[in-house]
């Protein structure tokens, strides 16, 4: 019996007139591929290396990938034209250097910087603040110099038997067994006071986990999003995201207290912004810094780096805190008392209250 | 794992299948550029290291020719003021079957052409780059590949040139969106994440120019390879390109 699908009659005379097209183009292919491998090799970088060319990747940079033109009503054209006008490739370093980050300066924005190996352009808003807190007094006065220290956390149960934990930054990473003992050693105390004054930001994973901690079913943590081409109003369709309870491991349920200030930026901004979603916490002292973008890092073809607010993250209501959380009981320090800080004092009454009403 | 198996899975059928044409280790040192829009807009370029085995059966009475590589490279690129570097890691496996025809086009001169499949995934890291500091690369392709094998001798040693072009024609592969975060891949957004890959987004190619010296039992190669990979999807652009000298051994 025939079969249908004969082998030697069609794939191999096929075979055999390709090998003789590609012997007798060989030639033209021999040509394609040289051009194909060099022009493999000519990628160009959009911009010149001198001062004009600078000043324009950096602002190209910022043109199409900023994601905050538009909440800040910043017309960054204009921008550029009042800018452009001051550049020129006579300047120095320097003096450029200056010119770009006052440019960046209109963004008002804490996470975007020009890094260059002489200076770091910022808009710190918050050293204008006032900086209600002072370390030094906390120690002395209130935790009498004696205190636990784990994975960035400083601890101890206060006389008015109620738990303080500060955390200066959310870069020290924390492991799921320090926080264990922390909270096992404070879960005798009848309230938590977390401080996280002058904590500048850090890791948003360690945000999940110190979170996950005070909260006893999946909770919307908030929304997130990013660009999704140059064009300024390019961004995503906000992305929900829910923190859940860590498994095995300890809790801590009963009402909690968060002391933030001017300086509690970035992924303290983020902290906050979580905890007062969450009904047992109660957030005391200042705004927040803000700072709701999680910032990306660019260069420009001089070598320095530019860091700016890229992916706009929102509470759970869906409103961006790019200029902070607003306190739910506002206080201020009184600079002149070396002997108390005003709004641990006031965490401590609404615990004392809380306790007394339960 | 599942890598490994699939590779060891390969490795088994090309053993048992038609007849051993050689086994090389190779090592790859040259000139690497490396460009991608999600870390950086500069072109950065230093250092090309890779090292690949290949392992080649003759099959169905010398007709047919398997092709099995297994390789890792490094590329280690600074940018153009030097102050900044990039490390880009990659392991790649290609398979390839090709009809050969034997004094194809004159005496001693194989030609030989066929469909190849190629899985390939890294990493390339920035240093310094904030909450960029990091992009996954990962592709699988199905394409052609074509080579040209010229049996000569050098005095009185035995010599094959070999030329062999690799050019995957569509595929899949991983790239994020413009500005997405690898953090909002990790809280669970996975929208967009995966393309078809073809001529219209997506070129990749490698060339291997080289001769195989028969030393008595042992075979010493000496080569050039050149590799490109450039694509273009969600605004983002990556256009890497390598030149090596290649060096190899007969295992």
């Amino acid at each position: 019996m025939a079969s249908a699908f004969n082998y030697n009659e069609f794939i191999q005379p096929a075979c055999q007139q390709f090998v003789e097209f590609v012997v007798k183009k060989m030639k033209k292919i021999i040509f394609f591929v040289v051009v194909l491998l060099l022009t493999g090799c000519a990628q160009q970088d959009d911009f010149e290396s001198d001062q004009v060319g600078n000043f324009e990747a950096l602002w190209s940079i910022m043109d199409e990938h900023y994601s905050f033109f538009d909440y800040k009503q910043v017309n960054w054209d204009e921008v550029h034209q009042r800018y452009r006008a001051l550049v020129s490739n006579k300047m120095t370093d320097r003096e450029l250097f200056d010119v770009c980050g006052e440019m960046l300066k209109e963004l008002r924005d804490g996470h975007t910087n020009l890094i260059a190996s002489h200076d770091v352009s910022r808009y710190w808003i918050w050293e204008q603040w006032p900086v209600n807190y002072d370390e030094r007094i906390i120690d002395e006065h209130y935790l009498n110099f004696d205190y636990k220290m784990a994975c960035g956390i400083k601890y101890q149960i206060l006389p008015s038997n109620f738990g303080y934990m500060y955390y200066d930054s959310f870069m020290s990473d924390i492991g799921e067994g320090n926080l264990d003992l922390i909270l096992s050693y404070l879960s005798t105390a009848d309230g938590l006071i977390i401080d996280v004054r002058n904590n500048g930001g850090g890791l948003l994973t360690n945000v999940e986990k110190l979170v996950s901690r005070f909260i006893g079913e999946k909770t919307l943590a908030g929304y997130i999003s990013h660009k999704t081409g140059p064009g300024h109003n390019e961004l995503s369709k906000p992305y929900a995201y829910y923190f859940e309870p860590t498994k095995n491991h300890i809790h801590y349920l009963k009402p909690v207290v968060v002391l933030a200030n001017r300086s509690s930026f970035s992924a303290t901004n983020n902290f906050v912004s979580i905890m007062k979603s969450l009904g047992n916490v109660t957030i005391v002292g200042d705004t927040t810094g803000g700072g709701c973008g999680l910032p990306f890092t660019s260069e420009l073809p001089n070598g320095w780096r530019v860091r700016f607010s890229s992916c706009p993250i929102m509470d759970n209501k869906g409103q961006l805190t790019e200029f902070g959380v607003a306190p739910d009981v506002r206080v201020d320090m009184n600079e002149n008392d070396r002997t108390s800080d005003a709004i641990l004092d006031e965490a401590i009454n609404i615990l004392t209250n809380s306790s007394i009403n339960h | 794992m599942r890598k490994l198996y699939i590779v060891c899975c390969l490795m088994a059928v090309l053993s048992v299948a038609g007849q051993d044409a050689g086994s090389m280790l190779m090592i790859d040192a040259g000139y690497a550029s490396v460009h991608d829009s999600y870390l950086t807009p500069i072109t950065y370029d230093g250092l090309d290291l890779a090292m690949s085995v290949e392992a080649v059966r003759n099959v169905r009475h010398d007709k047919w020719l398997w092709q099995l590589m297994v390789g890792v490279d490094y590329n280690y690129v600074e940018n153009n003021v030097r102050n900044n570097d990039l490390h880009k890691l990659m392991g790649d496996i290609t398979f390839d079957m090709q009809r050969v025809w034997r004094n194809a086009i004159a005496r001693r001169i194989d030609v030989s052409v066929g469909p190849m499949t190629q899985l390939r995934a890294g990493i390339v890291y920035d240093e310094v780059n904030s909450n960029n500091p990091v992009t996954v690369r990962a592709h699988w392709n199905v394409g052609a590949t074509a080579m040209a094998a010229w049996h000569t001798r050098l005095g009185r040693k035995p010599v094959t040139l070999r030329y062999q072009v690799q050019l995957p024609v569509l595929g899949v592969f991983f790239a994020p969106e413009y500005d997405e975060s690898y953090y909002e891949i990790y809280l669970g957004n996975h929208r967009n994440l995966a393309h078809l890959g073809w001529w219209g987004n997506r070129l990749d190619m490698t060339h291997y120019l080289g001769a195989d010296l028969r030393l008595g039992k042992t075979t010493l190669r000496l080569g050039y390879r050149t590799r490109l990979e450039h694509w273009n999807v969600n605004h983002l652009k990556v256009h890497d390109v390598t030149h090596s000298a290649v060096l190899g051994i007969s295992l």
